[in-house]
Parts: structure tokens; C-alpha cells; sequence
């Protein structure tokens, strides 16, 4: 126990504190740091950029609560019973997690493509050409696309961990709901659903996490572009760090991402552990 | 105790292998390490062929070329400088600014040395690099070669519409309007990567306010709101308003941008003279040609974009001696024109003639000679922190043209941030 505990603290938690001393610094990367007290926080307050990528992270936020969680719980009902073939569906809507985010963004920049992506030439073809868009160009609606982008492989990821939380829903419990006369609705909500709740747990918080640290979409298919309106905090900690001679500035950005994390899944957690379901 | 005293010896045997080859490597040969930014396929091909004539006429030498994706490569090299371990030999960079990054944290080494008994820079190099390779008299910056920058076009689709070269701005919006009356889009850019829409600013800038104002304001000591910038997008929104450029630019980088110039789907992209390096097709490559941006304003001094690319050796490289004088060699005539032959560039060293240019290199060097002064780029010229903020500004111009006041003053209250 005493090894891994050593390791986490050398690799994780030393970090965290590192990068809490940087951000009360001005450092290029090349010279020593110089301590500036808050003056990386005065800026990061007034700079639309962080207000911009904030934004942008509250919406990564919401869809992936509201579509790849449901989604991955109705996949994990569906598919949660042992007819030929239900093995082959499991693997398939799994595939994509196993793609690294890389990989992922650069296919769906070639389905993006506002020429000859496939979704656009799809729209042509079947006599939607007005519905074309440029997904990627259109500063509305870049985000939203993105966000689509990683919706795939999260729904695979919550699918996973309710088809695991489903095993473990006793029979028993089922039997004696139907006997009792609950319908199949009732059945989901009154029983199934709160013996889900370990995983259900795990889940959201998961898809919290995921949501709000995202990077590697936004960086390979818009650099945080067009002109910074798909901007993610993750991404502009980034460009502020490595590329424009920023650490100081980037360690801010990053402690503030931390500290909403930090805020979400606390809330999460604690109404979670307010309300204790046994049966 | 057999099964010891065996393993025994095939320990000695094999460290002293080792030992011996690596004593052997130290003592015969001076090693260098080049990290490049040199990607694409033809500059790339080009340095290691030079570097295999350097070790065929020094076999002493053993050279090793790092190569690295060139956007990538601008992150990377901070990684390196600082690092006693990291650190190559030379690197290759931009002159200017970007050089006098490195060179203001003392980071790299003097050249002084490398020219060899009683001879100077200016044995080598035009006058006018000076003021973009040595930083407070002395030389860091190693000019190796550099471009013009101009509108690429399709003789043969000038030619199908009786089209000549625009010399002034009137002039151009008229082809800029034959084109597309015609079916073409007239200018294509590519802007995913903002530099090349950076351009547009600084050529206006350039066209109606001098080469003088422009340093200026690289230099932070002119306000943003200052109305000769306003004019600058007042003037290119005409462009914009009369629907010139292509669809969708931000979803491209400049090579996809390219392409629709190389399908004939646009007519005329402002590029730098490397658009040669990405054509694929013989019969394109040589239906290009190209023409200075247009005249605005008659009285205005000609300034034309001339990024210059070159090496540097950082302070901590590991073989500073071997380098420099790996250094001498690329100052050299022959090898400098060894990589401008090949890529139709032009090489900095001075002494090669005008005549061994090709017909469209010397066009290049004839406009540049008609010039009367040179600039090295947006992204070049003034700070990192200033470029990184103002050409998001610039992008977001060329979507939202009527957003002109919004865009100045957020240029310049980066500005304030950067130089105050």
C-alpha cells in the first residue's frame, strides 16, 4: 500500500501544488519564475477568452449529462439479455471507445468537411442541400459539433458501466416486483434504477470529469477556433502554457478548471450520499 | 560455478565491445545533431542531401537530422533550449523577432567565428540581413534562404478570360469580378491557422500606410485604434462585402485551402513562393504564376513580405565546435545554392549569380529588387504574446466584417497588455 501511495503522491498530488505555487508566477518556460501574486487571476477575470471557453465547457457540460448518460442506461436495458446477436451490438457500440480522441477527431474532420464530408454530401444527395452547413467554419454551431464528436465513445462508456451495474440487480427483486403487479415502468424506476445507483454514481461523475477536462477533440478539429469561439479551458490552458510563453497565466487557467471540477463533483457527490438507498 | 565464471566472461566480452565501439565512435567522429521544422517532402529531401554531401567531403562527421511537424517544431524548441540534454546542435528558425526571442534570454550562441580568416558577414550575406540576424552586433541568425510572397494565379484561366496581371488596386478588383462573374471564386485562402489571413493585414497596412508605420505598430509604439488601421479593414472589407473570397475558410489549413487554386475551383491565392512545394502535378506546377500584391496608393515606398529562414546554434548544444563548422558550410556558395536550386528559393549568400535562378525565381528577385523596403511577416515581426491575440482578431474580421471597432480595440488592449 505504502508504494502506490508514495508514487500518487510524487506524480499527482506534488503537481497539484507545483502548479498552485505557478500560478501566483510569471514564468516563459525558459527563464526562472517571477512571482506577480494575483495578477494572473486580475487578467484571467477580464479576459473574454476565459469567459468564452467557460462558456463553452458549461455546454460540454449539459449535453453529456443529458445525452450520452440516458443513452448509455437505454443501450445497457436493451442490450441486457442473452438473445444471439445482442453480442455483437455490445461490441459494436464499444468499438469506438477503443479509438484514441486523435484518431476520432480526425475522421469526423473529414465528415465535417464542408465540401465533401460525408455529412454534407449526404444532405445534398438526399435533397436537404439547405440544411448544409459548415460545421466546423460556423461559430454558433462549432461547439455543438464538437460535442457530438464525443458523445460517441461516452455513450459507449456509460453503457458499459450500467450493463456491469445491471448484473448486479437481483432476479429475486425483479420477481418479486412483477408478482406485487408493478408494471414495467415502475419496475425501472422504483427498482431497477435505485440498485443502479453505484454505478449511476460513477457514471455521472465520470461524464462530469470527462466533460469539463476535454482537450484533444477540441485541439485536433478547431485549435480552439474559428477565432476562439470553441474554445475549452483545457485547450486554453494549453495554447497559453506551451505556446505562448504563459505558465503562469496556463497554472491559473488550470487551478480555476480544478477548482470547478472539484465544485461539480462535490455537489454531485454530496446529495448523492444525503439520500442512502438500501433495500 | 562454471555457469558464473561463463557469464563472467561474456560480460567482459560484450562491455568491452560496447566501450570499444564507443571510444572508437568519440574519437573518429564529430557528431552533430540538426533538429528541423523542415516537413514537407521537398525541403525535407533536400536537407538530407545536403547534409550527405557535407559527410562525403568530410567523412570525419557524423550528422543526424531530427525532423519534426513544423507547427509542432515552434512548441518543441522551448523544450530544448533550456535543457543541457535536449539540446541539438543547430536548430533551424525564423529571423527577427523570433530569433531575438531566444537570443534576448541568452540562449543561443555568437557566430562571430564561423566565417572563417579575415572575412565577415558581410562577405556572405546582403547588407540588409543584418538588421534580421545580428542582435546588438553580433551575428546569431544564419540566413539560409528566403521567399517572396505574391497572388498565385492560373495563367491559363487568366488567359481563357483575357485576363492581365493587376498592377494597381483598381486594376484587380476588375479581374477579382471577371472571375467570379465567370464562375470562379476569385481568391482562395485557407485560414484554419490564421497566418495566412495575417497576411492580408499586413500587405494592406503596408499598401496604404508605408513600411515605416507598419514597423511601428509591430513594434507596440502605435495605437491599434489608430484610424490608418481602421482603413486597413475598412479597405479589404471590400473584398469581403463583394463576396471574393472563398466559403468556409477557417475549416482549412493553407495547403486545402491551395487546392482549390490547383483545381481551378479559385483564381488567385496570396501565398508565399513555398505553394510550389505542396503541387503534386507537373503541368499545374508550371501554370502557375504570380504578381505583387497591388498598388494602393502611388506615393507610398514599395514593401514587399521577405520571411527569411535560417539556423541557429543554442548556447547549450552539445558539440559546439563540430557545429560551427557544420555552420560554415551551410554559409557557403555551393550550399546555399545547393538547397535554392532545388527549391526554387532564393539563398541569402550573395555571390551566387542572378542568371543560375529559374524564369519565375528571378521574376521574385526582380520584384524584390524593384522594392524599397522588406518585412518578415506578421507573426514574425512583433511579439508572440501580441500575434497569438491579434490574428484570432483578424480571422474573426474576415467572418464578421462589420465588427471593425470591436476587433480594433480588442487589438489594442492586447496591445497595452504586450509593450506597457
Amino acid at each position: 500500500m505504502l508504494i502506490p501511495v508514495i508514487l500518487y503522491g510524487i506524480w499527482v498530488i506534488a503537481p497539484i501544488f507545483y502548479t498552485i505555487f505557478l500560478s501566483f508566477t510569471q514564468w516563459d518556460g525558459l527563464t526562472a519564475p517571477t512571482f506577480i501574486g494575483l495578477g494572473n487571476y486580475v487578467d484571467l477575470f477580464n479576459d473574454p477568452i476565459f469567459y468564452t471557453a467557460l462558456f463553452n465547457n458549461i455546454k460540454w457540460l449539459l449535453i453529456y449529462v443529458l445525452v450520452p448518460l440516458p443513452l448509455g442506461l437505454a443501450f445497457a436495458m436493451f442490450f441486457n439479455r442473452s438473445l444471439p446477436g445482442v453480442k455483437i451490438f455490445k461490441t459494436a457500440i464499444y468499438l469506438p471507445l477503443t479509438l484514441s480522441f486523435v484518431v476520432l477527431s480526425q475522421i469526423w474532420t473529414w465528415i465535417y468537411q464542408p465540401k465533401y464530408g460525408a455529412i454534407n454530401v449526404t444532405l445534398e444527395a438526399i435533397g436537404l442541400g439547405n440544411l448544409t452547413v459548415a460545421w466546423l467554419s460556423n461559430s454558433d454551431i462549432v461547439t455543438y459539433a464538437l460535442v457530438v464528436v464525443g458523445c460517441w465513445p461516452q455513450t459507449a462508456y456509460t453503457m458499459v458501466l450500467f450493463l456491469a451495474g445491471l448484473q448486479n440487480v437481483p432476479t429475486e427483486v425483479m420477481e418479486a416486483a412483477k408478482v406485487d403487479g408493478a408494471n414495467r415502468w415502475q419496475r425501472f424506476w422504483k427498482v431497477i434504477l435505485p440498485l443502479l445507483k453505484p454505478a449511476t454514481i460513477i457514471a455521472v461523475a465520470v461524464t462530469i470529469i470527462q466533460s469539463l477536462r476535454m482537450f484533444a477533440i477540441v485541439n485536433v478539429m478547431t485549435r480552439g477556433g474559428p477565432f476562439r469561439s470553441s474554445e475549452v479551458l483545457a485547450n486554453y490552458m494549453y495554447v497559453e502554457g506551451f505556446k505562448n510563453y504563459s505558465m503562469g497565466y496556463a497554472s491559473a487557467l488550470a487551478v480555476i478548471l480544478f477548482l470547478i471540477i472539484l465544485l461539480f463533483v462535490s455537489v454531485y457527490l454530496y446529495q448523492i450520499f444525503k439520500t442512502e438507498v438500501e433495500y | 560455478m562454471k555457469k558464473l565464471s561463463s557469464t563472467l566472461i561474456i560480460s567482459i566480452l560484450v562491455i568491452s565491445v560496447i566501450l570499444g565501439s564507443s571510444l572508437a565512435a568519440l574519437a573518429a567522429e564529430k557528431k552533430v545533431v540538426i533538429n528541423s521544422y523542415m516537413a514537407d517532402p521537398a525541403p525535407k529531401k533536400t536537407l538530407k542531401q545536403l547534409v550527405e554531401r557535407f559527410e562525403e567531403e568530410h567523412p570525419d562527421f557524423e550528422v543526424t537530422i531530427n525532423t519534426y511537424p513544423h507547427e509542432d517544431y515552434k512548441t518543441l524548441i522551448r523544450t530544448w533550449l533550456p535543457s543541457k540534454k535536449a539540446s541539438p546542435d543547430i536548430v533551424t528558425w525564423f529571423a527577427g523577432e523570433r530569433a531575438n526571442t531566444f537570443v534576448d534570454k541568452d540562449l543561443m550562441m555568437p557566430l562571430d567565428d564561423i566565417w572563417g580568416e579575415g572575412k565577415g558577414f558581410e562577405d556572405y550575406f546582403p547588407r540588409a540581413f543584418k538588421s534580421i540576424s545580428q542582435f546588438e552586433g553580433t551575428t546569431y541568425f544564419l540566413p539560409q534562404s528566403w521567399y517572396w510572397y505574391g497572388f498565385w494565379y492560373r495563367k491559363s484561366v487568366f488567359r481563357e478570360l483575357n485576363l492581365e496581371e493587376p498592377i494597381t488596386w483598381n486594376q484587380f478588383l476588375n479581374v477579382c469580378e471577371k472571375l467570379k462573374e465567370n464562375g470562379y471564386t476569385p481568391i482562395t485562402i485557407g485560414s484554419k491557422f490564421r497566418w495566412t489571413a495575417a497576411a492580408y493585414f499586413d500587405y494592406f497596412n503596408l499598401r496604404l500606410n508605408g513600411a515605416d508605420f507598419h514597423m511601428k505598430l509591430m513594434n507596440g509604439e502605435v495605437k491599434y485604434t489608430n484610424p490608418k488601421v481602421k482603413d486597413v479593414f475598412e479597405k479589404w472589407k471590400v473584398l469581403l462585402d463583394k463576396g471574393y473570397f472563398i466559403d468556409n475558410h477557417t475549416s482549412y489549413s493553407w495547403q486545402e485551402g491551395a487546392k482549390f487554386l490547383f483545381n481551378k475551383e479559385a483564381g488567385m491565392y496570396l501565398m508565399g513562393q513555398f505553394i510550389q512545394d505542396v503541387v503534386s502535378d507537373e503541368e499545374v506546377k508550371e501554370d502557375l504564376g504570380f504578381f505583387r500584391f497591388p498598388i494602393m496608393d502611388a506615393s507610398v515606398p514599395i514593401a514587399e513580405e521577405t520571411p527569411t529562414d535560417g539556423f541557429m546554434i543554442p548556447k547549450n548544444a552539445p558539440h559546439p565546435e563540430a557545429a560551427k563548422e557544420f555552420m560554415h558550410y551551410l554559409a557557403t556558395k555551393q550550399s546555399q545554392w545547393f538547397f535554392a536550386e532545388n527549391l526554387n528559393r532564393i539563398a541569402a549568400n550573395k555571390n551566387i549569380e542572378h542568371e543560375k535562378y529559374g524564369p519565375l525565381v528571378q521574376k521574385g528577385l526582380r520584384m524584390i529588387n524593384r522594392s524599397d523596403k522588406v518585412t518578415q511577416f506578421y507573426d514574425r515581426d512583433t511579439k508572440p504574446a501580441m500575434a497569438d491575440k491579434a490574428m484570432d482578431q483578424i480571422v474573426k474580421f474576415m467572418v464578421k466584417p462589420d465588427q471593425i471597432d470591436q476587433i480594433v480595440e480588442a487589438m489594442e488592449a492586447q496591445r497595452k497588455k504586450v509593450f506597457e
